[in-house]
């Protein structure tokens, strides 16, 4: 053990950049430390910033809302001007023209209605993304527990949402009124995809795919690929051959330069048909490949609207559970408090790590308060230690004697010592 | 937090987004009245006169629409919002944590254990038809089991809020034992309360009545309690003008009602404040200085995975302090049973280990490490927190 005669000697801070990484976790603690005073607001903050996907999947809705809007309104105008150009060239008689121009002014009317309703919802899109803007900015230390206690009905209600538990989010959303800063809607369009796919249809997970073709390509996703060759699975299962090597001709065939292992494999399944017990041709008939694709699917939705892969509750609760997690906590006088006395809690924490201690925490055995500069640790004779405010109510009452919780061991309040733990 | 920059960007793309929407409009609706007074022409000419005949009219439209500056001002506009549009995302990555799940190690969590505390912190929270339907999504049934206690918490609860105390001193009384095994006066702070109620709403006779009925049971172990509230009846009528006006204080009701909760969830054998919220309370305090963690561990996300304990410590708040932890200021190692505490003569305190070492094995005194006492290493106290 190497001895520091002075431990709070701190000169790691300069030149943190050129050490290796374990110095910059030591920096970084006493950084961690030094803020200690001002814990509170700066928790604040810090806590804040973990909110970008509370933004930012509003804002890809409402971005998609406005991109859809736009394509159709430029399909539609396009096909007028083009229809007026083909009248224009073609044989109409006078009759002809009169009734295709009304034609056309009526189809421009429903698009004006259309693009009404589009802007409304647009605008609806962009108050959402404003509100929560608001939600945001409206915590402070007045307002800290009953906004904390929304962020964990938000956390839910994501939960819920990634879990297909769609009618207890909405519910939960409903009693607590925070409908504008949850994202119920959004997943009614994954909802769509994925009960489809758990009966085995693919149909709208391509359409799906079709939607979002240029930002899935630009991520390199591989979710269409494999929706196409489990299409081509099942047409070998079916003993469709012909249809089969049909579909693949057409449908994954392209997909070869980037995919042409996995596509031979697949293809293999000709060979050696469903009831195969080979095992690398076994698996591709499995029923849960079709889990598989709902998972890829939320992986690539989640993706796409700038959602955590994991769910929020998990991702805060290994973080909670790794910082509480101590020794101590699996002890069998763990105070009750303490969210790992709880089986159920353990069993999550079980394979987080421990959290590091580096200074002295020390809970008074009498009050349960943290003994500090405040509220100092007293010594009795016997050695037994509890926070100044227990000693001295318990003397105020009792005359100016103490009696040891633990021991029995009584004295007089003029027999404690300080101690001071740095 | 500094929301300004993400503010701007925000009402950026809604305003590029509304002079977007209408300068849509302005094209379909010239589109629109271009055909129209198309079609009038094309009415009003005369079939027998042959100018201007329709094919003329039906060229002029195309020419028009075609040299119309809003059609190519459409693609224009929408060039104009793809800026905004992708400055948005940007913004928000700056000013905020991008991806919160880079700490996340990859364990699968029990999904059925997540959701049995779920649906039990929905109960404890009082959404009780929230839980119901969770835990029959979820397929958790036995976690309704939890409901019942809860129900009758939130019952008694609600009649304190609206000042009924029957409830609470009927289950009070029933579990009067386990209460005192426990070391809580909730019993008497409930009579406490109806008493004086009573002296305030019915009189003095009333209160007398209940005072010999319900107080003096408690005679033995809070007599200077009882005398207290024997006093008010001097005052009966006048309380709020009295020494003990502090009892009619609201306040009173809102603590004894967190109290009363306080002790259900002790004798349910859970605790005061739900496990899930203390839980994710810690997360949401903990997890910035993981990120920060991860961004200088950058390329050991193997050895994140399999690590036992964190290489930082995390401050939390005072009141995620369950345990008392004593640290070696001097060691850096947490106390045991073998390398306890012990308290110096001059009042600092350092690990057993640590003294022996200054000390050389208590061969010789030393400085201690704080102040400029000299330790007399033979002096040194083990301590018991």
């Amino acid at each position: 053990m190497e001895i520091d005669p002075l431990p709070n000697g701190n000169t790691a801070t300069e030149n943190a950049a050129a050490r290796p990484a374990s110095d910059a976790v030591a920096s970084l603690a006493a950084a961690a430390k030094a803020a200690a005073p001002a814990l509170k607001v700066s928790h604040l903050s810090d806590s804040l910033k973990l909110e970008h996907q509370f933004l930012r999947v509003p804002f890809e809705h409402y971005k998609k809302t406005i991109r859809a809007n736009h394509r159709s309104v430029e399909k539609e105008v396009s096909a007028v001007i083009s229809a007026v150009d083909s009248s224009s060239s073609s044989d109409f008689s006078r009759d002809d023209a009169v009734s295709h121009l009304s034609s056309l002014v009526s189809r421009l009317q429903g698009l004006k209605r259309k693009l009404e309703e589009g802007s409304r919802v647009e605008n609806l899109q962009a108050q959402r993304c404003r509100a929560r803007l608001d939600h945001l900015e409206s915590a402070d230390a007045d307002n800290l527990s009953e906004w904390s206690n929304t962020r964990l009905k938000r956390i839910l209600v994501d939960y819920m949402l990634r879990m297909s538990y769609y009618e207890s989010a909405a519910k939960l959303a409903e009693t607590s009124n925070i409908q504008d800063l949850v994202d119920i809607d959004v997943f009614h369009e994954a909802r769509r995809v994925i009960e489809a796919l758990q009966n085995k249809e693919v149909a709208p997970a391509l359409a799906w795919c079709a939607d979002n073709r240029s930002r899935l390509k630009k991520s390199k996703s591989k979710f269409e690929f494999q929706l196409r060759l489990q299409e081509f699975v099942e047409l070998v299962r079916a003993d469709n051959n012909m249809r089969a090597i049909l579909y693949a001709r057409k449908y994954l065939a392209p997909w070869g330069a980037i995919h042409m292992k996995e596509l031979q494999r697949v293809l293999a399944t000709l060979a050696f048909k469903s009831g195969t017990e080979c095992a690398t041709y076994k698996v591709l008939f499995e029923v849960k490949q079709w889990d598989n694709l709902v998972d890829l699917f939320k992986q690539e939705f989640y993706r796409l609207y700038g959602m955590t892969l994991e769910p929020l509750l998990n991702i805060y609760l290994q973080a909670g559970l790794s910082a509480l997690k101590t020794p101590f906590c699996y002890e069998d006088d763990c105070p009750k408090d303490d969210p790992l006395s709880q089986e159920s809690f353990r069993k999550l924490a079980a394979s987080l790590p421990f959290s590091k201690q580096q200074h002295s925490k020390l809970v008074c055995y009498i009050t349960k308060e943290l003994m500090d500069t405040e509220n100092p640790p007293m010594v009795l004779p016997n050695g037994y230690v509890y926070s100044t405010k227990a000693l001295e109510e318990m003397a105020r009452r009792n005359n100016g004697k103490i009696t040891c919780p633990r021991t029995g061991v009584v004295c007089n309040y003029s027999d404690l010592a300080k101690a001071y733990i740095s | 937090m500094e929301l300004k920059a993400v503010k701007d960007a925000a009402d950026h793309v809604t305003k590029k987004q509304k002079l977007c929407s209408s300068k849509c409009q302005e094209a379909i609706e010239q589109i629109g009245q271009e055909i129209e007074q198309a079609l009038l022409k094309l009415q009003s000419t005369d079939a027998s006169t042959s100018y201007p005949d329709h094919k003329a009219i039906l060229a002029d439209l195309k020419t028009k629409l075609k040299d119309m500056a809003n059609v190519s001002q459409l693609e224009s506009s929408q060039k104009e919002l793809n800026g905004p549009l992708s400055k948005y995302p940007k913004q928000l990555e700056k000013s905020f944590n991008p991806d919160i799940s880079k700490a996340y190690r990859n364990v699968d969590f029990d999904i059925h254990t997540i959701n049995e505390i779920i649906a039990s912190h929905l109960y404890r929270e009082g959404l009780f038809e929230v839980g119901d339907c969770f835990a029959n999504e979820a397929g958790e049934e036995e976690a309704t089991a939890l409901k019942s206690p809860f129900i009758e918490m939130y019952h008694i609860h609600q009649a304190m809020k609206s000042r009924d105390l029957e409830p609470a001193l009927k289950w009070a009384s029933a579990n009067c034992e386990k209460l005192k095994q426990s070391g809580s006066d909730l019993e008497l702070k409930l009579h406490r309360l109806q008493y004086v109620e009573i002296l305030q709403n019915q009189g003095r006779d009333e209160a007398l009545k209940y005072a010999r009925t319900f107080l003096s049971p408690f005679a033995s172990s809070h007599m200077a309690e009882i005398q207290k509230l024997m006093a008010c009846l001097l005052w009966a009528g006048k309380l709020d003008a009295s020494p003990y006006s502090d009892l009619l204080a609201p306040i009173n009701w809102e603590k004894l009602g967190d109290e009363f909760t306080r002790q259900f969830c002790n004798l349910l054998g859970q605790s005061f404040e739900s496990p899930l919220g203390v839980s994710v309370a810690a997360g949401v305090e903990g997890l910035p200085t993981l990120l920060k963690l991860m961004n200088v561990m950058m390329g050991k996300k193997q050895e994140w995975q399999s690590m036992k304990q964190l290489p930082v410590p995390i401050e939390l708040d005072k009141e995620f302090q369950f345990h008392t932890i004593f640290v070696c200021p001097v060691s850096r190692d947490q106390a045991t049973e073998e390398n306890p505490p012990m308290l110096m003569s001059c009042g600092h305190v350092l690990c057993k280990q640590s003294i022996t070492k200054l000390s050389k094995s208590s061969t010789k005194t030393f400085k201690c490490p704080y102040c400029p006492t000299e330790i007399e290493a033979t002096h040194c106290r083990r301590l018991f927190f």
